[in-house]
C-alpha cells in the first residue's frame, strides 16, 4: 500500500488554479441543550429571513459552544485530502457545510463543480421497491437526470454486483448489497468532488479493495476527494495530505504520515499513562479498595530485563505486580487487547479462566506473569485492560487502559499478525 | 493504472469498459457558503430559486413516482385507499341525513352526490396541507446528507395529491352518473379553483413543514385543528345563510371560497362568492411566495438541529 501512496504522490502537483475546495476560518457554535436549541433555531431562522444575519456570528449563547474553531484548508483538483479526529470533533459538522447542508457561523466555503456525499450511502433507499426504482430515484436525488441515468444503468448494476436481484424489493437484500448498491450510486454520479465519511467499513474485504481500486482510479481522472475517519490506516492508504481536528479546532494539517504521528501521539496522551509500556499504580485509598491492588505493570524480554516495547515473534513476559491483604484460591488473570487506532475491535482476550490455569493470589507483593514465546502482534500500538478476578466474575481490581508498543525486527509486509515458523527443505 | 499492479491481480471492472456514451459537459458550477443571510442578496437569491425551483422538476417527478408506488405497493387494496375515505364518510352522512338524525339545509345538488363531491375536495385540501409536512419529515435522512433541491420535495407532495385527487374524481363520476347529474360547461375552469386551493393548503403545510420535521407536535397538532376546520368548511352541509357566529365563521375560514368555487365549478355552473375566491386566491400567491422564502431560508438552521 505504501507503493500506491508513493505513485500517486508524484500524480498530483497542485497548482493554485486547481483549487476545488477552499475552506477559510470556518466555526460553527453548537448547542446540546433541547430546550435553548429550539429557541437559538428559531432565533435564527428569523433573522435569517429578516436579513439580520451577518458574516460574523462569532459570540457564543449561553449552553453554546464551538463545535468548530476557525478551521482552513485547501483542496486541490486530484488531491485526496484525509481528515482524522475522535468522535465528537467536528469531522461530520466540517463535511455538512462542505456539503451545503447547514450554513456556518463564520468564515467561508468556496467549492467548484459537483460534491457527491458518500455520508449517504443509500439515503433515500426504500425497502419496499426494487432495485432498479431505488438507483433512480436515489441518482437523481444525487443530482443525475434520468437520460443521465439511464446512460449509467448498467455500469452501477454490474459494480453492485447485484444483476439478478435488480428487480426485487431492497428490503430482501443483504446489507452488504445494500451498501454496494448504495455506493454504486453514489460513485456512478462522477462528481468532481466526493465526500466519504468512514463508509469504505462497510462490506466484505473483497467489496472494499474494489471500491479502494475505483476511488484510485478516479483520482487519475481528477477526481478530488475528502475522507474522513477516526481510523488512521485507512486514511494512509488513500491520502497524501491529511488535516487533524479536535474539539472542533484544527490541531494540524499537512502530510499525512506527520499528521496521523500526532494523532496518535494525542490518543496516548489522553488516557491516564504516563510511562508508556511500564506503568506503576499509586495505592489506592482503604475503602476503594477489595483487597487485592494491580501495582505495576510492564513486560520483560527474553533475559528477564523489563523492557518498554517487547518485539514481535520474540518472548515477551507480561507482569502484573499486584499487593494483597487477603489470599485467594482459584483466582485468574484476564487481558484485553485492542489497537490503539482501531475501530474498537478487540484483537485478542488472554484469560487464565478460559485456559483452565487457576492462579492463587497471596498475602503481600507479588507477581502474576504471562508467558508469551513469540509474541504475534504486529508493531504498532495496543491498549490492553487488565482484570485480577475470581470465578471469571467478580473483579478485584482492573486497569482500563494499559498502553504499549510493539516493535519488530522482522519484516512483516502486510501481515495482520505474526506466525513464528521455521523452513525446511526435506529429501524424500 | 500502477496503482492497481501492487496490491491485487486486475480484475475486469465497468470502468475500464467505459460505456457511458459523452454528453456535453455541463458548465462547472462555482457555490461559496457564506454565514451571512442569503435575503442580503435578493436578486440572487431569487435567481437561485428560480434555478432551484426549474432543477427540481425531475427529481419531483422520481420523489413522486417512488412514492406513489411505495404507498401502495404493500397493501391489498392498493389504490382504492385513495377512494375509501370519502365512500364511508359520505355513506355515513348520507345515512345520518335521510334517517333525519342530523338535520341539513338543502343543497344544489342530491346530498350524497353533494357529500361525496365535497368530501374529496375536503381531503385534498388536508393532504395538501398534510403530505409537505409528511414528505419533509420522511425525508429528514436525506435532508441532512444531501443537497437537494428541496423545493422537489413541496412539489412531489402537490403531485401526489393531486394524483390522489384523480382517483376521487373517477369515484365522483361515478356518484353523477347514478344521480344522472349534468355536468355545467364551467367543469372546464374547475381545475384552476382546485389548483388554488390546493396551493393554499400547500402554503400552510410548507411554512410548518421545517419545524414540525424538528418536532412532531407540529404535525399532531394540524392533524387536530384540521378535523376541527372541517365542520367550519360547508363540507357536509350548504353554506348557511344566517349571520350568526356560526355562519360567521364559516364565512371567514378561508377554505370555504376555493371550496365551493371548487364545487360550484364542477357541479352547479354558477359561482356565488367570487370575490372572496379571489381575495383568497391573491392571499394564497402572496403566502405561497413567503412560505418558500421561508421553507427555503429556515431549511439549514432545521437539519442543524435534527442532524446532531
Amino acid at each position: 500500500m505504501t507503493l500506491v501512496a508513493e505513485n500517486t504522490k508524484s500524480m498530483t502537483a497542485p497548482k493554485d488554479s486547481d483549487v476545488v475546495l477552499s475552506v477559510q476560518g470556518v466555526s460553527k457554535k453548537f448547542c446540546r441543550d433541547f430546550k435553548s436549541a429550539l429557541f437559538y433555531g428559531v432565533q435564527d431562522i428569523s433573522s435569517e429571513v429578516l436579513g439580520l444575519r451577518g458574516d460574523h456570528n462569532d459570540t457564543l449563547r449561553k449552553k453554546e459552544f464551538w463545535a468548530l474553531q476557525d478551521v482552513g484548508f485547501e483542496l486541490h483538483r486530484g488531491e485526496a485530502l484525509g481528515l482524522v479526529g475522535k468522535n465528537g470533533s467536528g469531522k461530520s459538522t466540517l463535511l455538512r457545510i462542505i456539503a451545503g447542508l447547514i450554513k456556518p457561523d463564520v468564515g467561508t466555503v468556496t467549492v467548484k463543480g459537483r460534491v457527491a456525499p458518500l455520508i449517504a450511502l443509500g439515503a433515500g433507499f426504500n425497502p419496499v421497491l426494487t432495485g432498479r426504482e431505488n438507483i433512480y430515484a436515489n441518482m437523481s436525488i444525487l443530482g443525475l437526470s434520468r437520460e443521465e441515468i439511464d446512460d449509467r444503468f448498467d455500469d452501477v448494476v454490474a459494480f453492485a454486483e447485484i444483476p439478478d436481484a435488480i428487480d426485487s424489493p431492497v428490503r430482501s437484500y443483504s446489507s452488504g448489497m445494500q451498501a454496494r448498491l448504495g455506493f454504486a450510486c453514489a460513485i456512478h454520479t462522477e462528481p468532481e468532488i466526493l465526500l466519504v465519511d468512514e463508509v469504505l467499513a462497510v462490506g466484505d474485504m473483497r467489496f472494499r479493495a474494489k471500491c479502494n481500486r475505483k476511488l484510485h482510479h478516479l483520482r487519475e481522472k481528477g477526481l478530488s476527494f475528502v475522507l474522513v475517519s477516526h481510523n488512521a490506516q485507512s486514511i494512509f492508504n488513500l491520502c497524501e495530505t491529511c488535516v487533524y481536528l479536535s474539539k472542533g479546532e484544527l490541531i494540524i494539517s499537512g502530510d499525512t504520515e506527520e499528521v496521523v504521528k500526532k494523532y496518535e501521539e494525542d490518543l496516548y496522551s489522553t488516557e491516564l499513562v504516563s510511562h508508556e509500556g511500564d506503568f506503576s499504580i499509586p495505592q489506592k485509598p482503604v475503602g476503594e479498595s477489595l483487597g487485592v491492588d494491580i501495582t505495576r505493570l510492564y513486560f520483560k524480554d527474553l533475559s528477564g530485563n523489563p523492557c518498554e516495547s517487547p518485539k514481535t515473534g520474540e518472548l515477551a513476559i507480561f507482569c502484573v505486580e499486584y499487593k494483597a491483604n487477603i489470599s485467594v484460591k482459584n483466582a485468574g488473570l484476564v487481558l484485553v487487547i485492542k489497537e490503539v487506532a482501531g475501530e474498537g475491535d478487540i484483537l485478542l482476550i488472554l484469560s487464565s479462566f478460559n485456559d483452565k490455569i487457576p492462579l492463587d493470589i497471596k498475602i503481600g507483593r507479588h507477581e502474576l506473569q504471562v508467558h508469551m514465546p513469540h509474541l504475534g502482534l504486529t508493531p504498532g500500538s495496543y491498549i490492553m485492560q487488565v482484570f485480577i478476578r475470581k470465578d471469571s466474575i467478580f473483579t478485584y481490581d482492573y486497569i482500563e487502559s494499559f498502553i504499549f508498543k510493539i516493535n519488530s525486527e522482522i519484516a512483516m509486509g502486510r501481515s495482520l499478525f505474526h506466525q513464528s515458523r521455521t523452513w525446511k527443505q526435506i529429501d524424500i | 493504472m500502477v496503482s492497481h499492479s501492487s496490491s491485487t491481480p486486475p480484475t475486469p471492472e465497468p470502468e475500464s469498459r467505459l460505456r457511458v456514451p459523452q454528453r456535453n459537459p455541463k458548465p462547472v458550477a462555482i457555490q461559496v457558503y457564506r454565514p451571512a443571510s442569503e435575503m442580503r442578496q435578493p436578486l440572487k437569491l431569487m435567481r437561485r430559486m428560480g434555478a432551484d425551483l426549474l432543477a427540481s422538476r425531475e427529481l419531483a417527478w422520481q420523489l413522486m413516482k417512488r412514492d406513489i408506488s411505495a404507498q401502495y405497493r404493500e397493501s391489498f387494496l392498493g389504490v382504492a385507499w385513495a377512494i375509501i375515505p370519502p365512500i364511508i364518510a359520505s355513506a355515513g352522512f348520507a345515512f345520518a341525513a335521510s334517517a333525519d338524525v342530523i338535520n341539513v339545509g338543502v343543497t344544489d345538488i342530491p346530498y350524497p352526490a353533494y357529500v361525496l363531491l365535497s368530501t374529496a375536495l375536503w381531503q385534498t385540501f388536508s393532504e395538501s396541507v398534510m403530505l409537505p409536512m409528511q414528505k419533509v419529515g420522511s425525508a429528514r435522512m436525506m435532508l441532512a446528507k444531501i443537497q437537494f433541491p428541496r423545493e422537489a420535495l413541496i412539489l412531489a407532495a402537490m403531485g401526489q395529491v393531486l394524483f390522489n385527487f384523480a382517483f376521487k374524481l373517477l369515484l365522483v363520476t361515478g356518484m353523477f352518473l347514478w344521480f344522472r347529474l349534468a355536468v355545467p360547461p364551467t367543469i372546464v375552469l374547475a381545475p384552476v379553483a382546485l389548483l388554488h386551493m390546493v396551493l393554499f393548503g400547500t402554503v400552510l403545510g410548507m411554512f410548518l413543514a421545517p419545524l414540525s420535521a424538528l418536532y412532531q407536535d407540529f404535525q399532531k397538532g394540524m392533524q387536530l385543528l384540521l378535523g376541527t376546520w372541517l365542520f367550519l368548511t360547508p363540507v357536509v352541509f350548504p353554506p348557511p345563510s344566517s349571520d350568526g357566529l356560526f355562519g360567521l365563521l364559516v364565512r371567514f375560514n378561508p377554505v370555504t371560497p376555493l371550496l365551493v368555487t371548487t364545487r360550484e365549478l364542477m357541479a352547479v355552473g354558477t359561482i356565488s362568492d367570487p370575490q372572496g375566491f379571489w381575495l383568497v386566491s391573491g392571499l394564497t400567491f402572496v403566502g405561497l411566495l413567503v412560505a418558500w422564502l421561508v421553507y427555503r431560508l429556515a431549511m439549514p438552521y432545521a437539519i442543524e438541529r435534527f442532524s446532531s
